[in-house]
C-alpha cells in the first residue's frame, strides 16, 4: 500500500511536472529549443493571438498573468466590438422591455406553466440586446451602407417621429399600403441612399425592433397620418 | 375597243376615282390643323363602340361617382348634347374653332402642337390637355383655374384668341336659333339653352372619353404577358429610384397618375424673364391694397402665364408650379409640358433625370435621380404602355418616331447633373449663363 | 382690350362666386383645390409671402435693416454627399436674390459634419459667393474634430462683437461640452463622431462656460442698457430638452448677464425647427437648417413656439431653408423664416411683444406626435 501511495505520488509529482512544463511550453515544434537561449510563442486559445515569450522570463505568477493580460489586451484590440452592447448602451437609452417579474414563482402546477427569475431575466436581455443591435444599425450610416454618409438618427433623434404605430397605412409614394418595414426601406433607398434591405435581413428586423422598443406604450392606430 | 371594255375601264376609272375620293375624305382637314369634325365622329363612334355610361372597367366605383356634380348625372340626351356641341364650329367667333379643333379625336384628344391655334390663327402659350379621363382630374386647366369639367368647358369660348365669342350669351344665341338644339336642350335639361347647360353638356359627353384599358392594366388584371419585360422593368423604376410615383401615383381610386397638386419643376425656369417677373409679381403683393388690381396691372404689362398657379393662389410657394397632368396616354399628347416644351418622352425622362430645372422655387421633390441610359429606356417603356389599346396602331407609330428622334436628339439630357456630379445652383451662384 | 389673363381671372372670379352656390358634396371636392383654399383663406394669407423691402411693408413701417441667415449645412465633401451642398447652394442663391441686399449674412454654425478641413473648406468655398458680408458663427460639428483649429484659422475668433446701426451684436461660442473623451482615450474622429450624433448620451451639455461668460460680461461692459442687442448662439441659451442638447447648461447665468438690457434677441442654429422663446426681456428665435429638419422634442417646447407642420419625407426638402431677420428701431425684429417649398413664416414683433396674442402665424397642417 505504501509503495502503490509512493508510486501514486511520484506520478502525480511527474504529470504536475510535465503539466507545468506544458502549460509553460508551447505545442509547437520550437518547444524542444525553448529551452536555450532562443524565445518562443504563447498562443491564446483561439489559435491566431501570440505572444513572445523570452527563454529567461521568471516562472512567476505574476509574470504568467503578465503574459494572460497581454494575450487579453492583443484580442480585445481585435475585437474592438466585444462590448457592442454595453458601448452602445453608453451612447443611446433604449427603453426597457416590459417588466414580467410579478410572474416569477407563479405556477399552476405544470411544467412549462413555472415561471423563474431566470426565465424573465433571459427574456429581458435577450429583447433588449437586439433593440441595442438595432440601435447600433439605426445609428451608423456605414452599418446601413450609406454611400452618403446618412444615418436614421439624422432625421430621426431617438426614433423620434418614425410614428411605427401607424402602419399599416397607404402610402400614396409607394403606391401601395406599406408596413413599417417598407417605410423603412424606402428611407433607406432615398435620404440614406443605400441598398434597400431584404425582409429578413437581420439589420431590417433589428431596426424594427429599435423603432418598436422606442415608441413603448403608444397605443396601435393604422392608417394615421 | 369593244363596249365591254369599254364598260371595264369605265368601272375601273370609277372605282379608282372613288377610292380617291374616299381616302381625301378621310384625311379631310377642318381649319387650323384639325381633322374634319365629320371624320372625327366617325372614329369617335369607333372607340366608343360597345361602352356604356356606367362605371368605367376598372375604376372604384365611389371613384367615380366623385367626378360626377348632382346636378349633372350622365343621361344619353346630356351625352348626345355634348358631344354634338362638342364639333360645333359654331361656337367661335369665325365659324372655325370647336372644342375638336383642339381636342382632335384624331390627335389624342388634343392636338398635338405645342401651343393651341384660335381663331385668326392666333397662337395661345399653353399645350392643350387631353380631354381623355379628364373626368378624373380634381381641377382643369395648368393652373387649375377651372375646377369642374363644366366650368372647363365655358371658357375657351370666350377666350379672345381661342374661340373668340365676346360672351357666353353670344355664344347661346349663336345656337338657339336652330329646332333642333331647342329640341336637345329641352330633353337634356328640361330648360331653353343657355350657357350653362352649354358647359353641363359638354362636360357630360367629356366623361364619356375614358380610356383606361391599356397594356398596363391588362397586366395588373393578371396577364403577365401583357407588358413587355422592359416595361416591368420601367414600372417598377417608376415606383422606385425614379420617383415618379411621388407626383404621378396611379391607383384605383385614381387610375391616371396625377396627385392634383401643382409642382414648380423647373420648365418654367427656362423662360429667361420667368425669375424677374416672380420678384415683380411678389413686390406687386408686397404693396398691399386692392390686390386684383395690382395683378391686373402686372397682367396687362406682362405675361404672367409662366407663373402657373401663383396667379390664382397668390401664395409664394406656388410660383412656376403647374398641375400634375396625368400620364395616361402619354403616347398621343406628344409634345409635353405645360408650353409643350418636350417632343418626347425621352426628353420628358431626360428633364426629371438632371433634377428638373434650378430655380428658387424649385419643388423640393425633385433631385437628380442618376438613372442609366437603359432605366430610362425602361421608364419610358412603361410609359408607352399606358396607351390605351383602342389606340394601339396610332402610339405605335408614334412611339417609332420618338425613338427614331431620341436616338440621336436629346437637349435636355445631361449626364453630370443626373449623376450629381455638378449642381445646377452651383452654376447659379458663379454668375455662369448656363 | 383686356389682356387674356384678366379674362381668366374674372371667369375665375365668377367661379368663386358660383363656388358659394355649391351644394355640400361639391364643395367638398373642391375644398381640396386651392380654389376651396383660398376661399377659406381668404385671397391674400397674410404669411403667404416674403414682401420684397417696400415703403409700407406688411411687417412693420420702422423696420431699420435686414440681414439674412443660413445655418446647419452640414456639409461632407461633394463626392461624399451632394445633398447637403446642393442644400448650401441653394440658400446662397436665395440671399443673392434677395432685392434689396441685406445687410450682412449670418452663418449661424454646423458648417461641416464631422469638423473635417476638407469640409470646412468646401464651406468656406460655398460662402464665398455670398454677395452680402458674412458673419460666421461656430457650431458644434464645427469644432470637436480639432477643438477649432481650422475654423479660427478660417474664420477667426468664435467669440465677438460687433456695433451695427446703433445695435449691439455679440457671436458667443455657447456649444463648449466638459471633456468627456480624455478619460475615454477618444482619437478626435470619436470625439467628433460622439458629438456628432444628437441623441448621444456620452457626450456633455453645451455650456457657455465660464471663460466666455467672462469674455461676453467684459464685452457688454461699456453697452447701454438701452441699446438694443443681438447675440448669435449656437445652443439655444436656454433649457429645452437635455438629450438632444436643445440646452444651453448655464443658460441662467447667461440670462443674469443680459437681463438689464431693454430689448435682447438670441438667434440660435442647433434646433432645425421653426422655434421661439421669451423669457423676460430675451426674445428667442431659431433658424431652419438647409440640410434636414429635427422632429420636436417630446417635452420641454416653449409657449410661444407655434411648430411648423410635420415634415414630408417625399419631400426632401420639405421643413428646410434659410431666412432674414428684419430689426426694428426699437431693437425688436421680425423672425422670417423662408421654407423651401411652403409659404414663409413670419415670427413678428407684434407676436412677440403682445406675447403670443397678436399676429400668430398659421397653426400646423400635420402636428408632431
Amino acid at each position: 500500500m505504501r509503495v502503490r501511495v509512493i508510486r501514486a505520488g511520484a506520478l502525480l509529482a511527474l504529470s504536475a511536472l510535465a503539466g507545468f512544463w506544458l502549460l509553460r511550453g508551447t505545442r509547437s515544434a520550437d518547444a524542444a529549443s525553448a529551452r536555450g537561449s532562443e524565445s518562443a510563442e504563447v498562443t491564446l486559445c483561439d489559435g491566431e493571438t501570440k505572444v513572445p515569450l523570452a527563454a529567461d522570463a521568471p516562472k512567476t505568477p505574476e509574470a504568467g498573468q503578465k503574459i494572460a493580460d497581454e494575450l487579453m489586451r492583443k484580442w480585445r484590440e481585435k475585437n474592438p466590438d466585444r462590448d457592442w452592447e454595453a458601448e452602445e448602451r453608453t451612447h443611446h437609452t433604449i427603453a426597457p422591455a416590459a417588466d414580467n417579474s410579478d410572474l416569477v414563482g407563479a405556477t399552476q402546477g405544470g411544467t412549462y406553466g413555472e415561471i423563474t427569475a431566470r426565465d424573465v431575466a433571459t427574456w429581458k436581455t435577450e429583447s433588449e440586446r437586439f433593440v441595442v443591435a438595432g440601435s447600433k444599425v439605426f445609428h451608423s450610416g456605414a452599418e446601413l451602407g450609406s454611400t452618403i454618409g446618412v444615418s436614421c438618427d439624422m432625421c430621426h433623434p431617438d426614433a423620434a417621429n418614425t410614428h411605427p404605430e401607424t402602419y399599416p397605412k397607404y402610402q400614396v409614394q409607394l403606391g401601395r399600403v406599406v408596413l413599417l418595414r417598407d417605410m423603412i426601406n424606402w428611407c433607406i433607398e432615398h435620404p440614406v441612399r443605400a441598398q434597400p434591405l431584404a425582409a429578413d435581413d437581420p439589420r431590417m428586423r433589428a431596426l424594427e425592433a429599435y423603432i418598436y422598443a422606442q415608441r413603448k406604450g403608444t397605443p396601435l392606430n393604422y392608417g394615421k397620418r | 375597243m369593244s363596249a365591254h371594255r369599254w364598260l371595264s375601264l369605265a368601272c375601273m376609272l370609277w372605282v379608282a376615282f372613288a377610292a380617291e375620293r374616299a381616302s381625301a375624305q378621310a384625311q379631310a382637314k377642318a381649319p387650323h390643323g384639325a381633322l374634319a369634325m365629320s371624320e372625327q365622329e366617325k372614329r369617335l363612334d369607333k372607340l366608343l363602340l360597345g361602352k356604356s355610361l356606367g362605371v368605367p372597367m376598372r375604376v372604384v366605383p365611389s371613384a367615380w361617382a366623385a367626378t360626377i356634380p348632382e346636378d349633372n348625372a350622365l343621361t344619353p340626351e346630356r351625352v348626345a348634347l355634348g358631344r354634338k356641341l362638342f364639333f360645333d364650329v359654331r361656337l367661335s367667333a369665325d365659324g372655325t374653332v370647336a372644342c375638336a379643333t383642339c381636342h382632335d379625336v384624331s390627335r389624342g384628344f388634343t392636338d398635338q402642337r405645342p401651343v393651341s391655334e384660335g381663331i385668326g390663327g392666333k397662337l395661345g402659350r399653353r399645350n392643350a390637355p387631353t380631354v381623355m379621363n379628364a373626368t378624373f382630374l380634381t381641377t382643369q386647366f395648368w393652373d387649375g383655374r377651372a375646377v369642374l369639367l363644366e366650368d372647363q368647358a365655358k371658357l375657351p369660348i370666350v377666350n379672345p384668341i381661342e374661340m373668340g365669342m365676346p360672351s357666353g350669351d353670344a355664344a347661346v344665341a349663336k345656337i338657339a336659333g336652330d329646332a333642333d338644339y331647342q329640341k336637345e336642350f329641352q330633353a337634356a335639361y328640361s330648360r331653353a339653352p343657355n350657357y350653362e347647360d352649354v358647359g353641363r353638356a359638354i362636360a357630360a359627353f367629356e366623361r364619356t372619353l375614358v380610356f383606361l384599358d391599356a397594356p398596363f392594366d391588362r397586366w395588373a388584371d393578371g396577364d403577365s404577358k401583357a407588358m413587355s419585360a422592359d416595361a416591368v422593368k420601367g414600372f417598377a423604376l417608376y415606383q422606385g429610384k425614379a420617383r415618379c410615383v411621388t407626383c404621378h401615383p396611379i391607383n384605383g381610386a385614381n387610375p391616371i397618375g396625377s396627385d392634383n397638386r401643382f409642382h414648380n419643376i423647373g420648365v418654367s425656369a427656362r423662360h429667361q424673364d420667368f425669375e424677374s417677373l416672380a420678384k415683380r409679381a411678389l413686390a406687386e403683393l408686397g404693396k398691399g391694397g386692392d390686390t386684383q388690381a395690382a395683378i391686373d396691372r402686372l397682367a396687362l404689362e406682362t405675361d404672367m402665364s409662366e407663373l402657373g398657379r401663383f396667379t390664382v393662389t397668390k401664395r409664394q410657394s406656388d410660383i412656376g408650379a403647374f398641375k400634375t397632368e396625368q400620364v395616361r396616354n402619354v403616347a398621343l399628347t406628344a409634345p409635353y409640358m405645360h408650353d409643350g416644351s418636350m417632343q418626347t418622352l425621352w426628353d420628358v425622362v431626360d428633364h426629371y433625370n438632371r433634377g428638373g430645372e434650378a430655380n428658387p422655387y424649385l419643388d423640393g421633390g425633385i433631385e437628380p435621380l442618376a438613372l442609366s441610359e437603359a432605366e430610362i429606356n425602361d421608364v419610358v417603356a412603361f410609359l408607352f404602355a399606358l396607351t390605351d389599346t383602342r389606340f394601339a396602331a396610332q402610339a405605335a407609330k408614334i412611339e417609332a418616331a420618338q425613338r427614331a428622334r431620341a436616338k440621336t436628339i436629346r437637349p435636355f439630357r445631361d449626364n453630370d447633373l443626373a449623376n450629381r456630379r455638378k449642381i445646377p445652383f452651383e452654376t447659379r451662384i458663379r454668375g455662369e449663363k448656363k | 382690350m383686356k389682356s387674356v389673363e384678366t379674362k381668366y381671372l374674372e371667369a375665375r372670379d365668377s367661379l368663386f362666386e358660383g363656388l358659394s352656390k355649391l351644394n355640400r358634396r361639391e364643395f367638398m371636392k373642391v375644398a381640396g383645390a386651392a380654389a376651396g383654399a383660398a376661399l377659406a383663406q381668404g385671397i391674400l394669407p397674410p404669411h403667404s409671402f416674403t414682401p420684397v423691402r417696400v415703403a409700407n411693408a406688411a411687417t412693420g413701417g420702422d423696420e431699420a435693416f435686414r440681414f439674412a441667415y443660413i445655418s446647419d449645412s452640414h456639409l461632407y465633401t461633394k463626392d461624399v454627399n451632394d445633398r447637403f451642398v446642393r442644400g448650401l447652394m441653394r440658400a446662397v442663391d436665395d440671399v443673392n436674390r434677395m432685392d434689396p441686399q441685406p445687410d450682412f449674412v449670418l452663418y449661424g454654425g454646423d458648417l461641416a459634419q464631422l469638423g473635417r478641413p476638407e469640409e470646412l473648406e468646401t464651406g468656406a468655398q460655398i460662402l464665398k459667393d455670398l454677395k452680402a458680408p458674412v458673419r460666421m458663427m461656430v457650431g458644434e460639428h464645427d469644432w470637436y474634430f480639432d477643438l477649432g483649429e481650422k475654423w479660427r484659422s478660417l474664420f477667426g475668433a468664435d467669440n465677438y462683437s460687433f456695433e451695427h446701426k446703433g445695435v449691439h451684436f455679440v457671436t458667443l461660442n455657447s456649444v463648449v461640452e466638459a471633456d468627456f473623451w480624455t478619460a475615454k482615450g477618444l482619437t478626435p474622429a470619436e470625439r467628433m463622431q460622439t458629438v456628432a450624433g444628437l441623441d448621444n448620451g456620452s457626450q456633455s451639455s453645451f455650456t457657455v462656460g465660464d471663460a466666455n461668460r467672462a469674455w461676453l460680461a467684459k464685452d457688454l461692459e461699456g453697452v447701454k442698457d438701452s441699446t438694443p442687442l443681438v447675440v448669435f448662439s449656437h445652443s439655444p441659451l436656454y433649457k429645452l430638452y437635455k438629450k438632444w442638447n436643445f440646452w444651453t447648461d448655464d443658460a441662467e447665468e447667461v440670462q443674469k448677464i443680459l437681463k438689464r438690457f431693454d430689448t435682447v434677441t438670441v438667434i440660435h442654429g442647433h434646433t432645425h425647427q421653426l422655434l421661439t422663446n421669451r423669457i423676460g426681456n430675451i426674445s428667442f428665435h431659431g433658424m431652419l437648417s438647409t440640410a434636414w429638419p429635427w422632429p420636436y422634442a417630446p417635452q420641454g417646447l416653449p409657449e410661444m413656439t407655434i411648430q411648423m407642420s410635420r415634415p414630408d419625407p417625399f419631400n426632401p426638402n420639405d421643413g428646410c431653408g434659410d431666412g432674414q431677420v428684419a430689426v426694428h428701431a426699437d431693437g425688436m425684429v421680425d423672425k422670417i423664416y423662408d421654407l423651401w417649398n411652403r409659404n414663409p413664416v413670419t415670427v413678428s414683433r407684434t407676436y412677440m411683444k403682445s406675447n403670443g396674442k397678436e399676429d400668430r402665424a398659421p397653426k400646423p397642417l400635420l402636428a408632431s406626435y
